[in-house]
């Protein structure tokens, strides 16, 4: 919260010559490229999240209870990753384009990597799992007495599905896009490598192409205003519509087992989507680090960059758990006016993308305590604020499930609060304590626009090196660290979906 | 939960060590693509012994932080791919004269801060680069000629962020002012159309296998492709030569010590190591650059830098040419 007011208060003061320029160069050009990206990703994952959770929700196949969990590991690939193996498929020459000239003929051509086309794949591949996740149980929850009456009274297969259908599972729908946009409109990896003008790389390329940060500040104000006018936006969207069951008449929908075509042409269409968002760029991270490793290009210096990624991830997240446990306590047990305020301050970090948090961190720390200026503890204290909203609402909601009742009783039994809460609370809330910890250390190993403009000399991580060889198009030397990142998050997104479903 | 609090309090202590650097290591800050210095860098670390640590982020960024970071920068030396920038840490104070001997026999005087708080290593120039088989040298005389509309979605251009598009549009705008080069500016941006890279390298690329015609590169990144593909079809072509021309557009990457360097001999052993022959050599065979120090002959395949014209705007006004140039460059929209 502090940071963002210093990054207010310096925008305010700006120049009004910057302000001008700003608006009459940059803003519109930036506010259309932002919204029309947000808008194509919205509307591919529409189309890719809503028919495979229909085809998996509805339909059994053989393989259909592997594609369940397979269709959510493109989460565990960062966008920067994602970006940079598009960046080899789809250039001139490349794979897709040898392909697609053996389809369409010898002149045909891709759309180049470098466009809003290219963005727009990139990062629709990269979150439709967000919509598809929640359609998905949506749909499974769906009543399906709802179809059967429309369909008793004479509606077609597809006009059920438009009219009956898909309005009664929009509150999910607009949930997972309103996700989906967030992360596009946030997101520095991809469009840095793909080089297509948002808010959040225009603050970055202010911050690092001119001699002052004055504008840079001023877009992160309007990239923060626009993201206010959203989330609330979201809200009031959210509570007109919601559905309630009000009878008791509920059927769960049962998968119908299909003919066999079918089954073929679900699985063909399955499998095109799992491999452009998964199995292709996987496959070459796992090709390009062979090559790598047989060229002998991973050397001590790479062990030295998983170490310095994995004990700063380790330190944050620790530094959000602890920090966390007041602010979650604060926020289910003693509902206070200044409790609300410190919780809802929080989690202003949510609306910061990476570059502006980056920003408001170094104009805070600049002003107030600059001899920590280039330690490790101005980049811990980036994710900190980035991140800490991930591990309170884990916490928040842990801490909820667990009946007050239990503390009471110990307090009553002559506990003292710490002891009390030591000894009950937290072995009852240490799983869900975990499962915050471990988010934020995934999340804090896939950084990168704060890794970039705060790490210290000498310390690059895993991110930052992959962003550096990829944006040389040093395909083999970034695809070792990009993999790491890759396996370590799997486990962490499989794990996330399992306690999705209980 | 309390074994795995005391196991990260153990990694904490037992990393932080490491997440320092040592005493006697100099700090480089490099605004410089990291495989055009290591090898030198190395170089310097077998010859002399002393470790170096590297810091690459953009150019200005460093300045950025060097400023911020004031009396208690960690780093020894700035490197950089641009005089102006170098020049601008000069103004802000955050350079000190470097007291090298044998330094004003070995650079030219145009190469160096009049007070010698930085020093060009290595000369680039920045040249047209043209696929043979498409493009005759006599259809481009001047670089503003690739603006002409018979170039549509022929060339290819750097973008926005490079720091030689900003130098080389200084130049154009400090000779032929604010007009010319927006029309310039759009011209070009209307000729590429999506050919807009962030590498020197995939212009040339592109050029070399004739998805455009031609594209303005600085020059060793021609003869970097021509070594590893001696049949690509490309080659140079300096513009803006003769009486009226203006010449081309000439840059220098460059050293500079830090005002608040607690290593100041180290310093100046590196900046000694760069401007003797064996540095200088590096420079010019593995970068295919011109080395700065005369003795020193750049690479036979290059374009003897004495036969070229060369705009004559002095490197230290780079400095106060770029904010401007950066807002036109804004203002046409090139990305």
């Amino acid at each position: 919260m502090l940071p963002l007011l210093y990054v207010v208060l310096s925008a305010i003061t700006a120049d009004p010559a910057v302000w001008r320029r700003l608006w009459n160069t940059r803003v519109p050009e930036l506010f259309l490229n932002t919204l029309s990206l947000s808008l194509g990703v919205a509307i591919i994952n529409l189309t890719l999240g809503v028919s495979l959770a229909w085809i998996l929700t509805r339909y059994s196949f053989a393989g259909s209870k592997t594609w369940d969990w397979l269709l959510i590991l493109p989460l565990s690939i960062p966008s920067y990753v994602l970006a940079y193996t598009y960046t080899y498929l789809l250039k001139r020459g490349g794979t897709l384009e040898h392909v697609w000239q053996t389809i369409a003929g010898p002149e045909a051509v891709v759309f180049s990597p470098f466009s809003f086309a290219g963005a727009v794949l990139v990062l629709a591949l990269n979150t439709f799992p967000f919509v598809y996740l929640l359609a998905r149980s949506a749909l499974k929850n769906f009543n399906v007495s709802f179809e059967e009456v429309a369909r008793t009274t004479g509606a077609g297969r597809v006009t059920t599905f438009f009219r009956v259908s898909l309005p009664l599972i929009r509150p999910s729908l607009i949930a997972g896009l309103f996700l989906a946009i967030l992360y596009v409109a946030s997101d520095f990896g991809a469009v840095s490598l793909l080089r297509f003008q948002t808010f959040t790389y225009a603050v970055y390329q202010q911050m690092t192409g001119r001699f002052d940060n004055t504008a840079a500040a001023c877009l992160s104000l309007v990239l923060v205003a626009c993201a206010f006018v959203f989330l609330f936006g979201e809200r009031w969207f959210r509570r007109r519509s919601r559905f309630y069951q009000t009878t008791g008449r509920y059927r769960k929908p049962v998968p119908q087992p299909c003919r066999p075509l079918t089954a073929l042409l679900f699985t063909g269409y399955l499998l095109l989507v799992f491999g452009a968002a998964f199995g292709l760029p996987v496959l070459l991270l796992v090709q390009w680090t062979v090559t790598a490793a047989s060229a002998g290009d991973i050397s001590h210096q790479f062990f030295g960059y998983v170490w310095n990624s994995v004990s700063l991830s380790g330190l944050t997240a620790t530094a959000a758990v602890l920090c966390g446990i007041p602010l979650a306590y604060l926020a289910c047990r003693r509902r206070t006016w200044a409790g609300t305020f410190c919780v809802q301050g929080a989690y202003t970090g949510y609306v910061l993308p990476g570059p502006v948090a980056a920003l408001a961190i170094l104009v805070l720390v600049s002003q107030t305590v600059p001899q920590l200026y280039g330690t490790i503890l101005v980049l811990l204290m980036a994710y900190l604020v980035h991140f800490l909203p991930a591990a309170l609402q884990g916490m928040e909601s842990t801490l909820q499930q667990l009946t007050p009742n239990l503390e009471e009783a110990a307090r009553s039994l002559g506990a003292r609060s710490l002891r009390t809460f030591f000894h009950v609370t937290l072995p009852l809330v240490r799983g869900g304590f975990l499962s915050a910890w471990i988010l934020v250390f995934v999340q804090c190993m896939k950084e990168l626009p704060a890794s970039l403009l705060l790490r210290p000399v000498g310390f690059d991580t895993l991110a930052v090196r992959i962003w550096l060889e990829a944006s040389e198009e040093l395909y083999q030397l970034a695809a070792p660290p990009a993999l790491l990142i890759v396996v370590i998050t799997i486990p962490v997104v499989l794990l996330l979906m399992r306690r999705d479903q209980t | 939960m309390r074994i795995l609090f005391s196991f990260f309090v153990v990694v904490a202590t037992l990393s932080l060590p490491s997440w320092g650097y040592t005493d006697d290591t100099l700090v480089v800050y490099s605004g410089r693509a990291e495989r055009l210095i290591q090898p030198v860098l190395d170089a310097f670390q077998t010859e002399s012994g002393i470790g170096v640590q590297m810091l690459t982020a953009d150019s200005t960024a460093l300045i950025n932080r060097l400023e911020m970071e004031g009396t208690r920068t960690p780093a020894d030396v700035l490197i950089t791919n641009d005089s102006g920038t170098l020049e601008r840490a000069r103004e802000l104070q955050l350079l000190q004269p470097a007291a090298v001997a044998g330094l004003e026999t070995t650079i030219p005087a145009r190469f160096r801060a009049p007070d010698n708080s930085w020093i060009g290593l290595s000369g680039r120039i920045w040249v047209v680069v043209y696929n043979t088989t498409m493009v005759s040298p006599d259809d481009i005389s001047s670089i503003l000629d690739l603006a002409e509309p018979k170039w549509k979605e022929k060339i290819a251009i750097p973008s926005a962020g490079s720091i030689y598009l900003q130098t080389g549009v200084s130049v154009i705008r400090a000779i032929k002012g604010d007009e010319v080069t927006a029309a310039f500016l759009r011209g070009l941006k209307d000729n590429a159309g999506s050919f807009v890279y962030g590498k020197n390298r995939q212009i040339v690329t592109a050029v070399a296998r004739g998805e455009v015609a031609a594209g303005p590169v600085n020059h060793y990144y021609i003869n970097r492709h021509l070594a590893k593909h001696p049949d690509a079809p490309i080659a140079p072509l300096p513009t803006d030569q003769g009486k009226q021309g203006m010449g081309v557009v000439l840059n220098a990457a460059g050293i500079g010590v830090t005002a608040h360097t607690k290593h100041l001999k180290q310093a100046q052993a590196l900046i000694r190591f760069l401007i003797s022959p064996q540095g200088q050599r590096m420079f010019a065979d593995v970068n295919k650059e011109y080395p700065l120090n005369p003795d020193v002959t750049a690479a036979p395949e290059l374009l003897p830098l004495q036969s070229i014209q060369v705009a004559g705007v002095p490197l230290s006004r780079l400095a106060e040419l770029r904010d401007p140039t950066m807002t036109v460059i804004e203002d046409v929209g090139l990305r």
